[in-house]
């Protein structure tokens, strides 16, 4: 790395911060299509039980569907609760 | 009672939805109650440029339906008190929006907010025409360029005669130019359209000039509104602008060719 | 993208007029079948319009139809009509084209018939004023009057006037003057810069209006069927 480089690199890497957002945003986007039509309903109505116990932003909850086999569908529901309500 | 403020221009990529959330940001910070409606039908941008993706719930159609109400639907954003934001459906809909229906929200979101800006799509379909239809002021944003210029002269004669104001024979709407990805050294060659040329064409008050920048990728690489980036050329120049539309005189910044000194020609400005 | 089944939209064409004072198809048939012979190709199937200007009785309008049609000419309408002769035109299904409120001044020509564009002298009509500037895509057309614009044209609008056209400002669209065939009106304009300038009919698109009055303050009239531009001092 030349000198010229290091002075530069100390501005923050943003094409970096973009690809994470990217990456995230647009898998949950996917999978909201390719999911059944009641998922993202689903995935509200959810949020406002829970909401109506605990105060917690829509991005700690996540709920997706998986068809593991022929039979067998998971439905996996991720709820971080924050810290000091426990 | 709310001022309604479009931020349209007829040509796609020009900085509508940055400068939306640059001014709206801006007027937050000054302390007035503002709310960021983006009334594409289909394509969300406003809430990534607002880095707040991965909040929205509900969107505008949503509570035109009344899936939903505005509480439920509204963003808070993280960084800055008083503002709000209005993200955008999905759907491939393009009746979606409906006159009736976006002339309930507007009227309850008047009842708590100070400014309501209305981030118009490109084009001058629905989306476009409903987002400026019931506006009280309009910025028209313009690439000093042949084809964003005649777009822009389209959608100010939309404005004059497509908005309820134009309708209902009241007083038009109060139209504003806001000048994007403007390259002094460009227009100094004579290679760019110059601010005069633009207002003489458009014949409107230019309410701001905002420099080519690498800080607006940046900021939308990172969520963050350029206002924010207040060392950079455009926030800078987004600064002034937010002044210029709350009233107050501002001379006009960053149309001349900076001289770098050394150092900046190095490491780049 | 809603989708339109039907659009109305105002258009311009030349059409050729027909003066006569004798409508009888007998006085018509041999005369209207010489002119045709020196120029069949020209006028087949030509959209006709009578002008009945000098024509006291009412005609056979059925008659003349039958006889357009074995021409093979098509008769659109009649201009220059008393009341009667309007109503009974429009009885027989024709159009009544207004030509604007001036004399023709062919009024004692002998049954002769001359396939020609109306020559009307200059009149003082009503005034259309538009106290603003004329945006891209818009469209203002000033029926029987001259067109005065205060502001200015932009590209892709489109200015029309039955009169003469003022704009005191830059034209960078199109201006129509004359636009139901009267030959002696203007357009007149701070800024010459126009995609297309048309007086009666006769027109010019912007790459025959570049050179020394590109730009600058001008006058464009038609003198002796061809457009002529000038400087507006």
């Amino acid at each position: 790395m030349s000198l010229l480089d290091y002075f530069r690199s100390k501005k923050t890497n943003t094409a970096s911060t973009a690809k994470e957002r990217l990456q995230i945003i647009v898998a949950h986007e996917r999978k909201r299509r390719s999911g059944p039509d009641y998922l993202p309903q689903l995935e509200r109505d959810i949020l406002e039980v829970i909401r109506k116990y605990v105060d917690i932003p829509a991005d700690q909850i996540a709920v997706s569907l998986e068809q593991r086999s022929d039979e067998l569908s998971v439905l996996e529901l991720n709820v971080t609760f924050p810290d000091d309500k426990r | 009672m709310a001022k309604i403020i479009v931020v349209t221009s007829g040509k796609g990529g020009v900085g509508k939805t940055t400068s939306s959330a640059a001014i709206g940001t801006g007027l937050a910070l000054a302390g007035h109650k503002t709310v960021i409606v983006d009334f594409d039908i289909g394509l969300r941008n406003l809430d990534l440029i607002m880095g707040c993706e991965r909040r929205v719930v509900y969107d505008f159609v949503n509570v035109i339906n009344g899936e939903a109400n505005l509480k439920q639907t509204l963003i808070k954003d993280k960084r800055v008190d008083n503002l709000f934001i209005l993200p955008a459906s999905q759907t491939r809909d393009k009746d979606a929006l409906t006159k009736d229906g976006v002339e309930r929200v507007l009227t309850e979101l008047a009842k708590e907010f100070d400014f309501i800006l209305c981030d118009s799509p490109a084009g001058i379909e629905s989306g476009a025409m409903m987002a400026l239809y019931f506006a009280d002021e309009a910025v028209v944003v313009t690439n000093p360029e042949v084809s964003s210029v005649r777009d822009s002269d389209r959608i100010l004669g939309m404005l004059s005669s497509k908005s309820r104001r134009a309708e209902q024979g009241l007083e038009g709407i109060k139209e504003h130019l806001l000048l994007t990805r403007y390259n002094p050294e460009r227009v100094q060659k004579g290679e760019m359209l110059s601010v005069e040329d633009v207002k003489e064409i458009l014949a409107i008050e230019l309410i701001g000039v905002i420099p080519e920048s690498q800080a607006v990728l940046n900021a939308s690489n990172s969520g963050q509104p350029v206002i924010m980036d207040k060392d950079s050329d455009a926030g800078q120049a987004y600064l002034d602008t937010v002044q210029r539309l709350l009233g107050e005189t501002v001379p006009f910044r960053f149309l001349t060719v900076e001289k770098k000194g050394f150092i900046k020609r190095i490491f780049g400005g | 993208m809603s989708e339109h089944s039907l659009e109305l939209k105002g258009s311009l064409f030349p059409l050729s007029v027909l003066h006569c004072t004798d409508v009888s198809v007998s006085s018509l048939e041999p005369l209207l079948s010489a002119k045709l012979a020196q120029a069949p190709g020209f006028f087949y199937q030509a959209p006709i319009v009578l002008n009945l200007q000098d024509c006291q009785q009412v005609p056979d309008f059925v008659a003349l139809k039958q006889l357009f049609v074995a021409l093979k000419l098509v008769l659109v309408g009649v201009t220059g009509a008393s009341p009667t002769i309007k109503a009974a035109a429009q009885d027989a299904g024709l159009a009544v084209l207004q030509a604007g409120k001036t004399a023709s001044t062919k009024a004692n020509e002998v049954p002769q018939t001359a396939i020609s564009s109306q020559q009307l002298a200059p009149s003082t009509m009503d005034s259309k004023i538009v106290e603003q500037t004329v945006r891209s895509g818009q469209q203002i057309y000033a029926k029987g009057a001259d067109l005065i614009i205060k502001g200015a044209v932009g590209a892709g609008a489109e200015v029309i006037a039955d009169g003469n056209i003022h704009i005191y400002g830059s034209l960078r669209g199109k201006a129509i003057a004359g636009a139901s065939g009267d030959t002696s009106k203007r357009i007149y304009c701070f800024n010459m810069q126009a995609e297309l300038i048309s007086v009666a009919g006769n027109y010019w698109l912007s790459d025959s209006l570049q050179g020394e009055f590109w730009g600058k303050p001008a006058c464009i009239k038609l003198q002796d069927d061809t457009l002529v531009i000038s400087e507006l001092v």
